[in-house]
C-alpha cells in the first residue's frame, strides 16, 4: 500500500473529527441543542494540508446569529489537532426546512423549551399535553417562529417552522 | 392561604386552571404585565435605532433584537391575558394612556450610539439577572416556561452587547469618549433597575414569584461590571464606590431612589415623549391590525 492510498483514510478520520467539533457547537438561542441537530450543517471539506471548509445553511437569510455561530464553529474546529485553518461558508442552497431538525433536537425543543416544530402546513401539537394548537400570530420572536395557543391546556406555545 | 403558601413552599407550581388566592393571581398578573410592557417599550427603543445603527453587522442585530423584544412582549401579553384580569387590548391601551408601569430604563432617551452600547451591555445584563432570579424558582408555571425561552434569547443579546462594547472600547478616542459619557448617563438607571432593598415581607419572594432579593442581584451586577469596565480603562460615575479589602468586594455608594420613583409615576426624563410616540404609532398602525384581522376572517 502506498502512502497516497493511505491518505483518504486519514482524511476520513480528520473529517469525522471536524464533524464532531462542529456538533459541539450549540445554537446561541437554544443552549444544549447542537447546530448539527438543528440541520444547519451541509458540507465539510478537509484538505491534506489540514484546511477545513464548513458549509452551513441559515434557518433564514437575515438571521443575526450567523456571525456568532460562524465564530463558534471556527473556534471549535481549530481545536482539532490536525486542522491548520478553518473557514465557514454560508450556503444559499439548499434552503433550511424544519424537517432537517433531528428527532433528538425536536424532543429537546419540546421538553426543555416548550417549543413545537411545524413541518409543512400540519398543525403542531402542544409539547405539554399533545393537543392541537391554533396559530395566534405568524410573528414570533424571530422569523423562523410563530406563536400558537394550545386548544387543550391553553399553553402559549412557540412554534419553529420551515 | 396557609395551605396555598405551604404548597408553594414545597416547590408547588401553579397552573392557569388551578385554584389560587386572588391576591396571588393579581400579584403574578401585575408582575407579568410590567415585564410585557417593558419588552414592548424596549422593542420600540430598538426599532428607533434601526436606521441609525452603524454598519450592516450591527444593523442586522438591531433588527433581530427589535423582533425579539416584540416577540417576548407578545408571548407575555398572552400569558398575562390568560389570567383573566385584563384583556390584551386593555393592557396595551393602559400602557399607551400612561396608566401602567414599565421599567425605569425605558423612561430615558438613548441619544447616541454610545448609549445604545451601554444599554445593550449594562442594562440588558441587569434585566437578564432579574429575569434569571425569577425563572429559577417561579411558582407560576406558564410564566416560568416562557421565561426559559426569553432568557435563552436575552443571553444571546448579552453576547451582542459584549461584541459592541469590545468594538467601541477598542475604537478611536472619540468613540471611547462617547462610551464613557454613556456609562456616566446609564450607570445609575441600570443600578436602580434592581429596585431598593427587598422588604422582609416582600410578597413576591414569599409566593416564590421572585427567588432572590433585589440587593443581592444588584451587588452581583456591581461585582461583575466595575472591574470589567475599569479593565478597559473606563471610570464608574459613583464617587462613593470603594473596594472593601476585608470582604474582597466592591461596595457601591448611596443610591438616590428619587429618579426611580419618578419613572414609576411615568414622569421620568423621557416618559412623556416615549408614551406619546408609542401611542401615536399605535393609532397610525391600526389599519395594519385591521387588515390582518380581515385576512384572518377571509381564511376561515
Amino acid at each position: 500500500m502506498t502512502v497516497a492510498e493511505g491518505l483518504p483514510l486519514d482524511m476520513l478520520r480528520l473529517e469525522a473529527q471536524v464533524h464532531s467539533a462542529v456538533s459541539s457547537v450549540d445554537d446561541p438561542e437554544y443552549p444544549g441543542i447542537s447546530i448539527v441537530d438543528l440541520g444547519l450543517l451541509e458540507t465539510i471539506h478537509v484538505q491534506p494540508n489540514g484546511s477545513a471548509e464548513i458549509g452551513l445553511i441559515p434557518t433564514f437569510s437575515g438571521c443575526p446569529a450567523l456571525a456568532v455561530i460562524a465564530d463558534d464553529v471556527v473556534t471549535a474546529v481549530q481545536n482539532v489537532a490536525d486542522v491548520s485553518s478553518c473557514t465557514v461558508v454560508w450556503l444559499s442552497s439548499p434552503a433550511w426546512h424544519a424537517n432537517r431538525i433531528s428527532h433528538e433536537a425536536r424532543s429537546c425543543l419540546e421538553k426543555k423549551f416548550t417549543v413545537a416544530v411545524q413541518i409543512g402546513q400540519r398543525s403542531p401539537t402542544c409539547p405539554l399535553c399533545a393537543s392541537k394548537t391554533v396559530e395566534q400570530s405568524m410573528f414570533g420572536p424571530s422569523r423562523c417562529r410563530s406563536v400558537h395557543t394550545c386548544t387543550g391546556c391553553g399553553e402559549t406555545v412557540e412554534v419553529m417552522r420551515g | 392561604m396557609d395551605d396555598f403558601e405551604a404548597f408553594l413552599n414545597q416547590g408547588g407550581i401553579v397552573e392557569p386552571d388551578d385554584a389560587m388566592p386572588d391576591e396571588y393571581r393579581i400579584a403574578v398578573f401585575r408582575f407579568i404585565e410590567l415585564h410585557a410592557n417593558s419588552e414592548q417599550m424596549g422593542g420600540l427603543t430598538e426599532r428607533d435605532w434601526i436606521p441609525r445603527t452603524p454598519g450592516l453587522r450591527h444593523k442586522m442585530a438591531v433588527i433581530a433584537k427589535t423582533q425579539d423584544e416584540f416577540g417576548h412582549a407578545h408571548l407575555l401579553y398572552m400569558v398575562a391575558a390568560d389570567m383573566a384580569i385584563k384583556t390584551r387590548q386593555e393592557m396595551i391601551e393602559d400602557l399607551y394612556a400612561g396608566k401602567s408601569r414599565f421599567h425605569n430604563v425605558f423612561h430615558y432617551r438613548a441619544k447616541t450610539w454610545g448609549h445604545q452600547v451601554a444599554i445593550a451591555f449594562l442594562v440588558d445584563a441587569a434585566a437578564l439577572a432579574s429575569q434569571q432570579a425569577v425563572f429559577k424558582n417561579c411558582s407560576y408555571g406558564p410564566y416560568r416556561r416562557i421565561l426559559k425561552r426569553i432568557i435563552a434569547e436575552e443571553g444571546f443579546h448579552m453576547r451582542l452587547g459584549e461584541d459592541r462594547m469590545m468594538r467601541i472600547a477598542q475604537g478611536t478616542k472619540m468613540q471611547r469618549d462617547m462610551f464613557q459619557q454613556a456609562i456616566d448617563d446609564w450607570w445609575w438607571p441600570a443600578l436602580q433597575l434592581f429596585g431598593p432593598d427587598s422588604k422582609p415581607n416582600d410578597m413576591l419572594l414569599r409566593w416564590h414569584i421572585k427567588s432572590e432579593r433585589n440587593e443581592i442581584l444588584r451587588d452581583r451586577w456591581v461585582q461583575k461590571f466595575v472591574p470589567m469596565l475599569q479593565s478597559y480603562g473606563f471610570t464608574i460615575p459613583d464617587p462613593g464606590l470603594r473596594f472593601d479589602e476585608d470582604t474582597d468586594r466592591w461596595v457601591a455608594g448611596p443610591i438616590d431612589w428619587e429618579p426611580l420613583k419618578k419613572t414609576f409615576a411615568n414622569v421620568g426624563p423621557d416618559s412623556a415623549r416615549r408614551i406619546g410616540e408609542a401611542s401615536a404609532h399605535w393609532e397610525e398602525s391600526a389599519w395594519v391590525r385591521h387588515a390582518l384581522e380581515t385576512t384572518e376572517l377571509a381564511k376561515t
